[in-house]
Order: C-alpha cells, then structure tokens, then sequence
C-alpha cells in the first residue's frame, strides 16, 4: 500500500508560501504517483491553490483557518489529527517556520511519530525515512532515521528547489474539514506588528538575504543596505552590533540569538563575522562579503570578497544591478 | 510561583567538532559538557522572574547520563536554581522525542506554573521539545518567545513571539509552556562561592529504568546514523578592480554567470 503523504502548508496572501511549495515539490517525488494530500488553514473560496496543485499536491484540504486566540500549534493539532487519520497518513512534510517547527513538535508528540526539523534532504531508507540536517549552526551535518510507522517532517526553507510547474490535472477537490477540538483557552493575542518595515520578501523566505553590521556605522545609512536588497528583491538582515545599536529592530538580526537563514545568495555588507553572526548565515548556498578589513573572517566563509569602503562599492553595486536588470 | 526550567547538557560552543568512531554521532573524547545557547537564556529568565515574584522557586530538570547531566545542573544550582531534578539515562539520549516525553513524565508528576525551555538546543537545533511538551502536558506552548514578563494586576504573563512575518504580543495565564528565545538580560555568569557551594546541594535523581517505563510504549523515534563536517570552504574569491564600478561589475557577472544566483 502506498504511504499516505500529507503536507501542511502556510497561506500568505491567499496563497501558499515558497516553503509551502518546495515541501509540496519534495512530497510529489516522494510519493512516485501516488496521491499528495495537501493541508491549509484558511477557506477555499479566499486562497489561490492552483499552483500548489502544479507542484504536485491532488487534493487540498482546509481546516478552518485559527481565529486568533488559536493561532498557536496545539489548537491546530485535532483538525490535522482528523485529516491525519482519514488519510491513512505516514509521512507529514511541512515547512521549517516558527510555525512549522511548533506544529511539527506538538504533532509528532499527539501523533505518536519520530520528528525532525530543520531538513535539508530526506529519501526513503532501509529502517524507515532518513533526512539530513544542518547541526551546530551549520559546523556540520547530521543524517538521522526515522524509524516507527509515522514521521513528521519540517523542511528548511530554500533548502529545495521551487518545483517545476508539471502538467498535472491539478488538485481534484478542495474541501473544507469540520473544525475538530475546542480551542485552548487562555491565552490571548493582543496584538501584531510586522516584522519588516520595508517592502521586501521576509527573512527566513527569502531567496537573497543583504545583511549590513557594524561598518554600516549609523541608522541613518543603513537605508544603503536596504536601497541594495530592494534593487535585488532581497530581505534585509542585520548583524547583532546593528540591533544592538538599535539602528533597525531585533527582528532583522540574523545569527546564534536572532534568526538563521538559508539564502540562495547572502550579502553581508560592513559585517566582520563573528561566530555568533556566521552561524545564522552559513548555510546559505552562495555567501559575498564585502569589507574594509582584508582580514576580516567573514571572508573566510564566503565564496566572493571585495576588500573596500562599503560606501564606495555599495552604490556602484546598486547601480549596476539596476543596470542589468533594467530598472 | 513554581517555574521548571528544562536543560540540555550540549557541547561547550568552542568544541572542535568532529565524528565519532562510529561515524555517527560528535566525537565527545575529552568534550566538556556544558548550559550553554537558549537553554541558558531559559535559566536566565526564570532566575529574573523568581526575583521578581516572592514566593517562587525554580527547579532545574535534565535528561541525560552522568557525568555530563549532573554537572549541568550543578552549574544551574550554581546559578541560583532552587532545586534540580536529574533525569537518569544509561546512554546519552538523541531522540528530542524522547526527552520531551521523559520531561513530560516527570512534570505530570510535580506540575509547574510556568515550564520554561530553549527555543532550541544548541547542538542539534531541532527546536521540539517546547512545543511537545505543550502537547504532551495538555497546555499552551509558544516558542520563539521574547520579553517574558508577569503581569501583576492581571495575573497573566506577557510576551512577544517572532513568526516570519509578525511580531505577536500575548497575554496567557499560567499554565504555560514556553520556549525561551531571548531573555531581559544577557545570561548571568555563577560567582565562585556559589559554585562550591553547589558541590554540596542535593540533586534529585528518577531512575534510568522508571523513565524507560514511562517512554517506553512510544513508537516513533529518531536515531542517528552519520555525523559529517562539510568540505572546508575555500575562502572567498577575492574580487580585484580599480574603481568600485569595476568591482561592481565583476561580481555582477561572477553572480549571474558563474554562481547562477543572480535575480
């Protein structure tokens, strides 16, 4: 019999998010023919699915989309059992977010399933699913089985290819589960504020991450490193002596006490590298350092340096970018 | 107010990683054990919460073997924690399911207002344990928290929890589960009386085989199989130009047609 394979996707505008298709991408392989079941919370008649259903996905099934006071995992956790069971589930893919980690650890806990999170690359192995997955902040790489007759999966994003658009004859049925459970009750959102301030993609689902530290020197000039990740459709990040200046939120930090990104392509302009920076950043697939300081440790994990005055290099940057792009 | 704070022994962050015999797991020959990464951060915060809330206490738990567990909680007893529960294994425990369970058993049996934890720890990162102790204990959990504070007048905690795309602010009564991100303070380090003096404080122990009991029903597991270091890089390629527009330039084309990761 084939494996049950379910994903659970995040909705972000009405749509699924980049992470949301590269698991879709991943469960489609897996699957070898077989059906993907794909899981959201939201309503059918407020969502765009249909490239979802290019990426593989048959069937997409909504759960009521989490009023507020449930906009955290374990509220979410019966809906998904239900659909869980239905389906005759084995493998749960999801992506690897603040909210695909938490789901993935309560789910695995109620589900009675092996987990993992953070995962890079998973095949089908002798004694049940093997994934890999960075370890250490990136300083080396694990390979873990998951053996017992049900895992639960958390995809680092950017970590697969956004999949090719297939001639598939797209999900059959969107249907929308009973809202199962009672919602935990408690606690209570008061309030949100979004992370970003600028228009760019967020951090953690960004194809290019353009990352400014210390050498930017003040809040008022930090609008270059921005200038630069809006010229690339880029996310900005920061360094840790950047929010702790307070020139920009703690939100954009990327390292060992803000966030870890895996970019296609990292910029680190005016960063020197610190440990506690490059392990937020390491597994990016292509990192560019530029730097006044030649002997900067930055430069010893990145792929391409320019040793210069930052803003020198950075507006030429900017305008030869928007010279090939054509804007 | 009874707070619980769950650790995990993990490698001291200047460890020289590499594989062990087996290939399957770090090398720990000579590796010193230590409270490091959120975990620490999660110590932190309920030492500034018992400060702040008479009355309270916090109690240290932690699931591992000896020696590396107990000397862990003795640098938690060292740090101000009121009392430390040590969770026995026989061998070191690699399955974060596993210790959220183990964790889970033990609080059933003495609850805690608040249970505090890492977001994640600082060796294997997978982030679990939070929210499967929320699961497994029937009770909110939120990680990725920041600026946990108590709110007197309404009796709630506040705090803050960082999704890709928003920063939320909560308001939840006790009981709670929280996977710590960042505490109010930088992490306290433990003053040398302090330390000797936790030489001599108890450490609460459950047996390796009562824990195996309660955990053992369980069947989904994770186990690892190989440990690697990734190929050295290179070091970056430097990029040599006479004027920034040359620079600019180069690396513009080493992107596009080289590294193929230009938009």
């Amino acid at each position: 019999m084939t494996p049950g394979l379910v994903v659970i996707g995040e909705l972000r505008d009405g749509r699924p998010t980049e992470a949301s298709r590269e698991a879709a991408g991943v469960a489609y392989q897996l699957a070898a023919g077989a059906p993907v079941t794909g899981l959201l919370f939201g309503s059918p008649e407020d969502s765009l699915t249909s490239s979802w259903a290019r990426d593989g996905i048959s069937e997409v099934c909504f759960l009521p989309p989490p009023t507020d006071a449930a906009r955290q995992a374990g509220a979410l956790i019966p809906g998904v059992l239900s659909v869980l069971s239905e389906r005759s589930a084995e493998l749960v893919l999801l992506p690897s977010t603040t909210f695909g980690r938490e789901l993935a650890g309560g789910l695995a806990a109620r589900w009675d399933a092996g987990a993992a999170t953070g995962v890079t690359a998973i095949h089908r192995g002798a004694a049940g699913w093997e994934v890999r997955r960075p370890v250490f902040g990136g300083r080396a790489t694990e390979t873990r089985s998951l053996s017992g007759p049900r895992a639960v999966v958390a995809l680092r994003p950017r970590a697969f290819p956004a999949p090719e658009p297939r001639d598939l004859p797209g999900a059959s049925t969107q249907r929308s589960m009973p809202e199962v459970g009672a919602v935990a009750k408690g606690p209570t959102l008061v309030g949100t504020e979004p992370v970003l301030t600028g228009e760019g993609p967020a951090l953690g689902d960004a194809t290019i991450v353009v990352a400014g530290g210390r050498g930017v020197r003040s809040a008022d000039q930090f609008h270059l490193i921005e200038e630069l990740a809006a010229a690339l459709d880029a996310a900005v990040g920061a360094s840790r002596a950047v929010t702790d200046a307070g020139w920009r939120p703690t939100s954009l930090q990327v390292g060992q006490t803000g966030r870890t990104v895996t970019p296609q392509l990292y910029i680190a302009v005016g960063i020197s590298g610190a440990i506690q920076h490059i392990v937020g950043m390491i597994g990016s697939r292509v990192i560019v350092a530029i730097n006044s300081d030649a002997s900067a440790p930055i430069f010893k994990v990145a792929d391409y340096g320019i040793v210069g005055d930052l803003f020198q290099i950075v507006p030429a940057l900017l305008a030869e970018i928007r010279r090939v792009r054509g804007r | 107010m009874e707070i619980a704070v769950c650790v995990k022994p993990v490698p001291d962050p200047e460890t020289r990683l590499r594989p062990g015999p087996d290939q399957r797991t770090l090398d720990v020959e000579g590796v010193k054990f230590v409270l490091a990464g959120y975990d620490e951060s999660a110590v932190e915060q309920a030492l500034l919460l018992r400060d702040q809330l008479p009355g309270s206490t916090v109690r240290a738990l932690a699931y591992g073997p000896a020696p590396r567990t107990p000397e862990v909680l003795r640098s938690c007893l060292a740090l101000g924690c009121d009392s430390v529960t040590h969770l026995e294994a026989s061998a070191p425990v690699d399955d974060p399911m596993a210790v959220a369970a183990a964790l889970a058993h033990v609080l059933a049996s003495r609850p805690a207002d608040l249970v505090l934890v890492g977001k994640q720890a600082l060796d294997d990162e997978e982030g679990l344990v939070a929210p499967a102790l929320g699961a497994l204990l029937e009770r909110p959990s939120f990680s990725s928290v920041t600026d946990l504070r108590w709110n007197p007048e309404r009796s709630r905690f506040t705090f803050q929890r960082s999704t890709d795309t928003e920063i939320e602010r909560w308001e939840a009564p006790v009981p709670l589960v929280i996977g710590l991100q960042q505490a109010w303070n930088d992490p306290r380090t433990a003053k040398l009386p302090n330390i000797l003096k936790a030489r001599r404080q108890p450490i609460d122990t459950v047996p390796a085989a009562t824990i195996e009991a309660a955990v053992a029903g369980r069947n989904g597991r994770s186990l690892p199989l190989k440990f690697e270091l990734p190929a050295p890089r290179a070091g970056a390629r430097m990029i040599d130009y006479s004027t920034p527009a040359e620079a600019a330039e180069r690396l513009v084309r080493l992107l596009r047609e080289e590294a193929k990761v230009f938009p």
